[in-house]
This record gives C-alpha cells, structure tokens and sequence, in this order.
C-alpha cells in the first residue's frame, strides 16, 4: 500500500466535517445506489420482463376464442380485455420481487454498513422502495409497447384509459410491494418468500377475473373470484382502459391500496430496524 | 474526560437468557489502538455491536466519542468506522460508486465524495480496479475496500472486528501497516483478534475476553509474563536417545518433558539464556537435533495461564 497518509487531509477535503446528510439527500443517494445495481445488472430486469411477456403471447393467442362466448362483453377483442390484467399481475409479481429483493440485500454487507452510518435506517427502504417503483413502472411501459406494437392492443378508453390502467396498476403494485417489503423484513428468508409467494400469486391470478369473465368460471371457482380482490383491482383498471363505467372499482382499489401501504409501511420499519 | 474515546461500565448483553456478555468493562484512550483479544464466542463480535450503536446492551452503559451508545447512538454514528467480519460493501457496485455512496451519505458534496474515493483507492492501491463490481474482487482487495468504506469520514473512532481473518500473509501485513499509521495520525482503534502476535504487533493495550467476561487486561507484555514461559520444541535425529536427552537437559537446571512424537521433546524458557543452555547441553552429550524451534506463546496458552491464576 502506498505511503500517504490514510486519513489526513491530502487534498482540500476536510471529511471530519461530514458528519451526515440531510434526508433529502439519503433517500436520493440511496435509490441511486439501488438504481445503478439495476443498471449493472441489466438481466434481472430482462429475466422480470420475461413471465408477463410469455403470458401475453400465450394467453393472447390460446384464449383469444373466448372473445367468442356469450359470457364475454360484446364487440370487445381479447387483447383489449387482457391486457389490463397483464398490467395488474405483472404489477404483484413486481412487488413479491421488491420484497424478494430487500431480503437479497440484507444479505448484501453494505445494510450492515448502512446501520454503523449517521442516516436514517427508514431512508435504505423508502429509497428500495423508490426505485423498485421506477422499475416497476418502466417494466409496465416495456409491456404497454410490445401489446400495442406487437398484438394490436387498442382499447376504447384511448391513450387516457390506457394512462388511468397503468397508474391504477402502478398504485396496487407499489401498495402490496410495501406488504411484501414488510414480509421480507420480518422474514428474511428469500427462498421462504419466493415459494410462498408463487402459491398465493397463482390461485390469486387465475380465480379471478383477469383472463376469463367471472361468468365463465365454474360455480366454486366463481366464488372464490368474488372474494379476490385482484378481480376488483382487474375490473377497475379493465373498464378504465375500455371506457367502460367505473362505479366505486377505481376509488375501491386506490382506498385498499392506501390501507395496505399504511400497513406495509409501519410493519415494514419497524421489522427492517431489528438488529441484522 | 474528553480523552477517554471508549468507556464501557459493566456491560452485559443477554440473548433469549443466554449471557453473551457479562460486566465488561473497558477503557480506551484517544489515539490508543486496544486489542480485544479472545475466541470464536468469547463475546468480541457482540461488545463492538454495543460499542456501534448496532446492538442496545441489556445492563451497563457505554460512551464513544463522549456519547452515549443508547441515548445518542446518532452521534456515535457521526464519529466512528467500522470494518466488521464480513466486507460491509456493495457488492453490485463498483469499487468507487462504494466509497462515493458513503462520502455522499456522510454529508459530502458529488465532487468532494469523488476526489476522496480516489485518494482511498489509491491509498489502499484499488486504483485499477477501480471501475469493476466488488463481487469481483478478491477477498483481500474486498478488505481493502471495506477498510477504505470505513475510513471514508476520518472517523475518530475506528472498530475493527477479526479485520485479517481470511487474509494471505502478506495482505495482513499491509493491513497492520494501515493501521500503525492511522493510530500516528490520531485514530483511536478498537481492534478484535484471535491471534495474540497480531494484538502484540498492534496494540497498547489487550483486553482479553472468555464466556462474556473480561479475564484479564495489560499490556501484551504483562500478559506474556502473567503466561510466562515460551518453549523450545525440538525433534532428535536418534528418537531412542530421548531418555538421554531427558536426562541431560534437567542436568542442565531445565523442566523438559517428552511430545506424543517419538523422539521430540518441549521445554519450557523462562530467561533467554535458556535456549542457549538447551544447544549447548545437546552439544556436549553428543545429541544431535532435527528440528529446533522457539514457540511463542498462542491465545490457549494466556487462556490456560489465566485459568490456572484465577482458580
């Protein structure tokens, strides 16, 4: 190792005098740090964009007939029907992955270093939690693309209704992330939560009303749908990009919504401040 | 007062009622480099998680920097580094994306935080890997690094837990080198080890820990004379002369006692004329050695002492 002084001043520096930073400051240097280990490793998001884009493909081109049936709404195409739904699953897969992640990174050694630093520990999350969101809504408008481009995604609410089920999705998606997030903290456990994870999200997704009309499900199954609310977080974001009437759907969602991240958010801090 | 930079006052730590810690107490004075010496689950991981704000102790207090590790661990996070057991870096950035998130989350401007990372990776010669991910590092240069990320804010305060473990040899010596000119430069370093020749290098003073206690404090000095003897390990080239052997050394005035191995012997060195003493008796009853060679003593021979002193 060289010969200069480890800690004096060599240059104009005087890091004695950082002794912190503002919050502001935390929670943007922190979501960099989270944005820049996306940007490094540029496979994690390609791998995330992959399911929902397997699903689209198959899911567009095997159940399209059902836009045949009396229990399908009149004069609308499959895709139109679909991808809403899309938007709303891809959104839960993104927030099992936000908490899948925190715990990933737990087991990374900077948290610990984070813990010995003069910041507030809240700030690793909420910055986690940003950039995640920033993930998650550029995942949502890669999907927008390949539906519109490539399967002809055209719905009748327009460029507005397509707008209003994206951010509807973004909502829920950045809602149950923080749910998921509050899991991971207490849990800390990554294979734990990925299982558990994938068997509550596929009885979620398909007994409900993202791919097939609730009327064309087998009576049990219909019950079930009833009770899910991904069929309401579906329907509200379907009818907004097909022009259709909304009722109390979208105001629904977005109260549940805050209800969780509520939730997430406290259980989430006080499980991410235990020890390592 | 103001020189004490670490006081801890019959700290204990209990983990779902098992005792980790048991009233330790410990003093460290600015510019003072202590070694916390003691084995795997002696308690040294856990009082410098006390000591850094990272764990809260169930008994006793603790100041760092003048602060109260409970009542202001903000402040103490204000003053201190800590290299822990595991490198503490990002391992998805770079070597100095690391080191300019922590300048930028201790308060520095973008431009300050860079020109720093430089003078630590160049300090801690990491300039040319400079731009490649940590996870491909290899362990000493992730030390390296570690050490750097803890530094990045002068620290007043330095912990420092099993800082060489995993270390090739020559990476170890670097690292003491580091840290002998910290301490020139004002550090105050808490270090923990498992090697009592790294606390001897190092240290002004050792605290040595077994079961949560503090066993025994001085200097490496005072310890290796409470421990007492070093010995002369030595291997004869004709084993069935061990008798002899036996038999001249303690005509000599020496305590020798026969290894497992055939044919070798140890013998306790209280004065250093006593090695001497040892050739020259060999020489004159015409026994001939393999191997001869003086053994320092190890951290079980301080825990043995200590445990023989205090029975």
């Amino acid at each position: 190792m060289t010969n200069s002084g480890v800690v004096a001043d060599q240059s104009a520096l005087h890091p004695r005098e950082w002794r912190g930073s503002s919050i502001g400051t935390q929670l943007r240097v922190l979501t960099g740090r989270s944005l820049r280990a996306l940007v490094n490793e540029p496979r994690l998001v390609v791998l995330s964009l992959l399911q929902p884009l397997i699903m689209l493909l198959l899911f567009s081109q095997v159940f399209s007939g059902i836009a045949q049936t009396s229990a399908f709404p009149p004069g609308v195409q499959y895709i139109d029907y679909l991808m809403p739904a899309i938007l709303m699953t891809s959104g839960l897969g993104a927030a099992l992955q936000s908490g899948i992640g925190l715990v990933t990174d737990m087991k990374n050694g900077v948290l610990g270093r984070f813990r010995s630093l003069p910041i507030q520990q809240w700030s690793v999350l909420f910055a986690r939690s940003a950039a995640d969101l920033i993930r998650t809504a550029v995942q949502l408008l890669i999907l927008l693309g390949f539906a519109i481009v490539l399967f002809g995604f055209s719905p009748a609410g327009g460029f507005v209704g397509i707008a209003a089920a994206f951010g509807l999705a973004l909502i829920v998606s950045w809602a149950l992330s923080w749910v998921f997030l509050a899991v991971g903290a207490w849990l800390r456990n990554a294979e734990t939560m990925q299982q558990v994870g994938f068997l509550a999200m596929f009885p979620l997704m398909f007994a409900s009303s993202a791919y097939v009309p609730l009327e064309g499900l087998p009576g049990w199954l219909r019950a079930v749908a009833t009770v899910n609310p991904l069929t309401y977080a579906v329907d509200a974001a379907r009818n907004l990009a097909l022009a259709m009437p909304v009722g109390g759907g979208v105001l629904g969602a977005v109260a549940t919504s805050a209800g969780l991240l509520a939730i997430g958010v406290f259980a989430a801090v006080r499980g991410f401040r235990r020890p390592l | 007062m103001t020189d004490t930079m670490i006081e801890a006052n019959g700290v204990g730590k209990t983990f779902d009622e098992l005792s980790a810690l048991t009233d330790v107490d410990l003093t460290v004075r600015k510019g003072e480099i202590v070694g916390l010496l003691g084995h795997n689950g002696a308690g040294k991981t856990t009082l410098v998680n006390i000591l850094t704000t990272m764990l809260p102790p169930s008994t006793g207090s603790a100041r760092v920097a003048g602060f109260d590790v409970v009542r202001a661990g903000h402040e103490v996070r204000r003053r201190i580094g800590l290299t822990g057991q595991f490198a503490s870096v990002d391992e998805q950035l770079s070597g100095r994306d690391n080191l300019v998130l922590i300048a930028r989350l201790l308060g520095a401007s973008r431009r300050q935080a860079r020109t720093r990372a430089d003078e630590l990776l160049e300090t801690f010669e990491l300039t040319a890997s400079a731009q490649r991910q940590a996870k491909n590092y290899s362990g000493g240069m992730r030390r390296r690094l570690d050490l750097a990320a803890s530094l990045v804010g002068q620290p007043d305060v330095l912990f420092l837990d099993e800082p060489t473990t995993g270390l090739d040899p020559v990476s170890r010596i670097g690292l003491w080198e580091v840290l002998e000119r910290l301490v020139d430069e004002g550090t105050t370093v808490l270090l923990t080890t498992q090697y009592l020749d790294e606390a001897d290098r190092l240290a002004d003073a050792i605290t040595v820990l077994s079961d949560g206690r503090v066993i025994a404090s001085g200097t490496a000095a005072q310890l290796k004379a409470d421990v007492g003897k070093r010995a002369v390990h030595l291997a004869l080239s004709e084993p069935d002369r061990a008798a002899d052997a036996l038999h001249t050394l303690r005509s000599a005035g020496l305590n020798p006692a026969q290894d497992t191995a055939a044919g070798e012997l140890t013998i306790p060195v209280t004065a250093s004329t006593d090695l001497t003493i040892v050739v020259r008796a060999l020489d004159e009853a015409a026994i001939d050695v393999t191997h001869i060679a003086l053994s320092e003593p190890t951290l079980d021979d301080v825990y043995l002492a200590l445990a023989k002193s205090t029975a």
